[in-house]
């Protein structure tokens, strides 16, 4: 395979996670804020304000009263902002259009006609009113592509590059929600009697991963910091974990190269180190300082990502 | 038997009598071959008909079967206009088109080789050498190289009419980087999609064999001392018009679709970065221009090239497909001696009839082309893709002076032809929701390789949209249908009832 056409496929693959992580966190925030048991989360500016941290823009001054309109605009459908929705599904084409003899019509065809989609939403109607049904078209139409991903392409290297970019772009996503809702989740502490360990921000969290039913599920309890972390970032079964994504990123950087003890610094060498790293934390020493935990993987992460175009990506 | 059209699709199709119709004969009624297809299609109801021509659009726009139209303010993308009604070639004409192509392309064959050799035509004063040394498309690099398989224009695409006296023409030869084959396809699945039934009753050449065979010649091309070759086409990128077409053909045959960054060459070998590092690459099917293949050698500010790429294919250690200055001998100068030009390396008369010309670079002729301007198409001789065209009988009498003006300033620069009556065909027209009849033309495609020949039974039948139009190219508006040659033993048209 090209090392120009699996860079495309690879970021074909991290803008298709992306944008549905943003749908996902734009849906859940917005629609649990309207009952929210506490009077800060219930307020739309620390939705909107939440938002905005989350796509890597955030407000400095935290008083400073937002338009919603315009922030919904902005990150969904605004085709001059390098976040947006639009662009990241825009980017997705863009990167299968450069890889179109390589991934299955069916394929294709998905994320033609998901693009054709966003294209053609009204702006008017998604600030106003439609801002459930984008998100969950976006959202399903994600997991559609997932679906043709797995089920369409043959099981090579073509897939395997696809699903570094799905996973890479996942594990950087999950720990970027989790910032972003420990960042919210820091702001309403003792608002009306919300303690930091059991913050009704940590269900949203879960929610925003798609994993509030299995932790549920897992644990039997109401989700505090504890377990809602461990649950994320440490359990190797929850489809969305860091952990789960790391593993999935050294699997298929093994069918790409089959030497099983790789280089030093290389990329899979990076990735098991990380990997490893994480396999044998425990989550009491994450919760000591969440914020340099998230720091240090963002950037393991970032120079994972950064090998991996010097060593394949190289064109 | 002949019989009337009886259903409602047809029953206001507005017949000219000068022009001849592919479908109906002179006073309406239905050609033998295209009995059963009307009987068929007038199950339907117009607005049956008008539904299953926007699901055919749609599938064509969600498959993402698009090109891009270069306008002043931004590009866009479209459908090239599919109609559902097919056309149809029975099996005798389709001899003399197959027959005549594969002739007009090993004629072609031959004459680029002598022009980059020893010239022997010219010495023959067969052709004169002004129509070489004057041609932009002429490239003395060529000259003295032996590509591999000894061969030059591996695809050609034949463009042919129908006149009204019922003969078919040759209107040009395309040996550069003739497109539109992924269409033919695309029309066919399109058409099996919306009317699979009509299939049952016709005996029709498949199309799909395209890819499989433009695979076997590119392989039996390959440099010499190579066992299994590694094939590519090599595309300008995602924002050429003809994309899809570069990716399905890729897709098509299994190769890689790879861009001139893409490739490099060392020690004059040729190789493409892949994620395992450089694989050496044998056979390209170009879609770039000559001009931008390699900037050390062709136009230095090219991008899309790669550089050194024309000295691997001097040393024989590439293929490349069509070979570079393939363009000189497609020129519409040249078109006018292709009856010699065949003549004298084959031995043969020509199959298929040329189109007379009149030369603006021979005084005579260039004065009554002066004097009947309205009565003639005047073309560039080295234009692409339909434009700089002018027909005499559409313009008015300022736009007549102006032609005048320009092939006086460069007679070298135009060819005139006698307007040619392209015949028609029922088309459906979208803003009236009813058939009219369309001049089309045929593309047809051929391949040549080391011992071996293929014309892809089919082509793109192109229409002119526009009523009275007769240039069809898709960057001027045009549509396509669906081609259909049948087989030998057809029983069930010849026969032409239940």
């Amino acid at each position: 395979m090209l090392a120009r056409v699996a860079n495309n496929l690879f970021w074909m693959g991290r803008y298709i996670e992306r944008s549905e992580h943003i749908a996902r966190y734009l849906n859940v925030n917005y629609f649990s804020s309207l009952d929210a048991p506490n009077g800060l989360s219930q307020s739309r500016q620390f939705v909107l304000h939440s938002f905005l941290f989350m796509i890597g823009e955030p407000e400095n001054d935290p008083e400073k009263v937002l338009d919603e309109e315009s922030v919904l605009f902005n990150i969904g459908l605004d085709p001059d902002t390098y976040y947006s929705i639009i662009n990241n599904v825009k980017a997705a084409r863009e990167n299968a259009n450069g890889a179109r003899d390589l991934i299955s019509t069916e394929l294709y065809e998905a994320i033609n006609k998901f693009y054709h989609f966003v294209l053609n939403y009204s702006p008017d109607y998604f600030v106003k009113q439609g801002l459930y049904d984008y998100t969950m078209n976006v959202m399903e139409r994600t997991a559609i592509l997932r679906g043709k991903i797995r089920g369409t392409l043959l099981h090579d290297e073509v897939y395997s590059i696809i699903m570094l970019g799905v996973n890479m772009e996942r594990a950087t996503q999950i720990i970027r929600i989790i910032n972003s809702k420990y960042h919210d989740a820091i702001l309403a502490q003792d608002n009306y009697s919300d303690k930091m360990s059991t913050s009704f921000e940590w269900s949203t969290l879960l929610k925003c991963a798609e994993s509030y039913d299995m932790m549920r599920r897992f644990y039997r309890k109401t989700p505090d910091i504890i377990c809602t972390l461990e649950f994320l970032v440490l359990n190797d079964n929850c489809p969305r974990s860091v952990m789960n994504s790391l593993n999935q990123v050294s699997k298929h950087l093994h069918t790409l190269d089959l030497d099983k003890n790789p280089k030093k610094n290389s990329t899979a060498f990076l990735a098991g180190k990380l990997r490893s790293e994480i396999e044998f934390m425990n989550v009491e020493d994450i919760e000591k300082d969440v914020k340099q935990f998230i720091q240090r993987i963002l950037e393991q992460l970032y120079q994972i990502s950064k090998r991996m175009e010097e060593e394949f990506f190289k064109y | 038997m002949k019989a009337k059209p009886k259903n409602s699709l047809f029953s206001s199709y507005p017949q000219k009598p000068e022009l001849f119709d592919e479908v109906f004969e002179e006073g309406g009624n239905i050609k033998p071959i295209y009995e059963k297809l009307l009987y068929l299609y007038g199950e339907h109801s117009i607005k049956d008909y008008v539904n299953l021509n926007n699901k055919a659009k749609s599938s064509f726009f969600n498959q993402g079967i698009t090109f891009q139209v270069y306008d002043e303010e931004k590009t866009q993308e479209k459908i090239f206009p599919f109609d559902l009604f097919p056309r149809i070639i029975d099996p005798r004409e389709w001899d003399i088109i197959e027959s005549g192509a594969i002739q007009r392309s090993r004629a072609l064959n031959l004459f680029l080789q002598d022009i980059y050799h020893d010239k022997k035509i010219i010495k023959d004063k067969i052709v004169p050498l002004e129509l070489l040394a004057s041609s932009a498309n002429y490239l003395h690099q060529m000259m003295d190289v032996d590509p591999p398989g000894g061969i030059y224009n591996h695809i050609s695409g034949t463009d042919v009419i129908k006149h009204a006296d019922g003969n078919y023409y040759v209107l040009e030869d395309n040996i550069r980087c003739p497109s539109g084959v992924s269409y033919v396809i695309c029309n066919r699945t399109a058409l099996k999609r919306a009317l699979f039934g009509v299939f049952n009753h016709y005996n029709t050449y498949t199309v799909t064999d395209y890819a499989e065979n433009l695979l076997q010649i590119l392989e039996s091309v390959k440099p010499h001392g190579v066992d299994n070759p590694n094939c590519v086409v090599i595309t300008p990128g995602m924002f050429n018009s003809a994309y899809y077409e570069h990716s399905y053909l890729a897709k098509a045959m299994g190769v890689e679709l790879v861009e001139g960054r893409d490739l490099f060459v060392e020690n004059n070998f040729v190789y493409m970065k892949t994620i395992n590092g450089p694989e050496k690459v044998d056979v390209i099917y170009r879609r770039i221009d000559d001009a931008f293949l390699d900037p050390l050698e062709f136009r230095p500010d090219s991008t899309l090239g790669v550089p050194g790429l024309f000295a691997a294919y001097r040393k024989g250690n590439v293929c490349l497909a069509n070979a570079p200055g393939t363009g000189v001998a497609d020129d519409k100068a040249v078109y006018t001696y292709m009856p010699e030009i065949i003549k004298y390396y084959l031995d043969e008369n020509p199959i298929l009839n040329n189109v007379h010309t009149y030369h603006c670079s021979r005084p005579d002729e260039l004065k009554y082309v002066l004097e009947h301007v309205d009565e003639l198409v005047v073309k560039p001789v080295d234009e692409a893709g339909g434009y700089g065209i002018s027909i005499g009988n559409k313009l008015s009498k300022s736009e007549i002076k102006q032609v005048q003006e320009q092939i006086k300033k460069e007679p070298r620069k135009y060819v005139a032809q006698p307007i040619l009556s392209l015949s028609v065909h029922p088309t459906y027209i979208d803003e009236k929701e009813s058939f009219e009849q369309r001049h089309i033309d045929l593309r047809t495609f051929t391949l040549l390789g080391k011992d071996s020949e293929f014309v892809l039974r089919g082509g793109l039948t192109r229409v002119a949209l526009q009523e009275g139009n007769l240039v069809v190219n898709s960057s001027q508006g045009g549509g396509s249908k669906d081609t259909w040659v049948l087989k030998k033993d057809d029983r069930h048209a010849s026969t032409g009832s239940e």
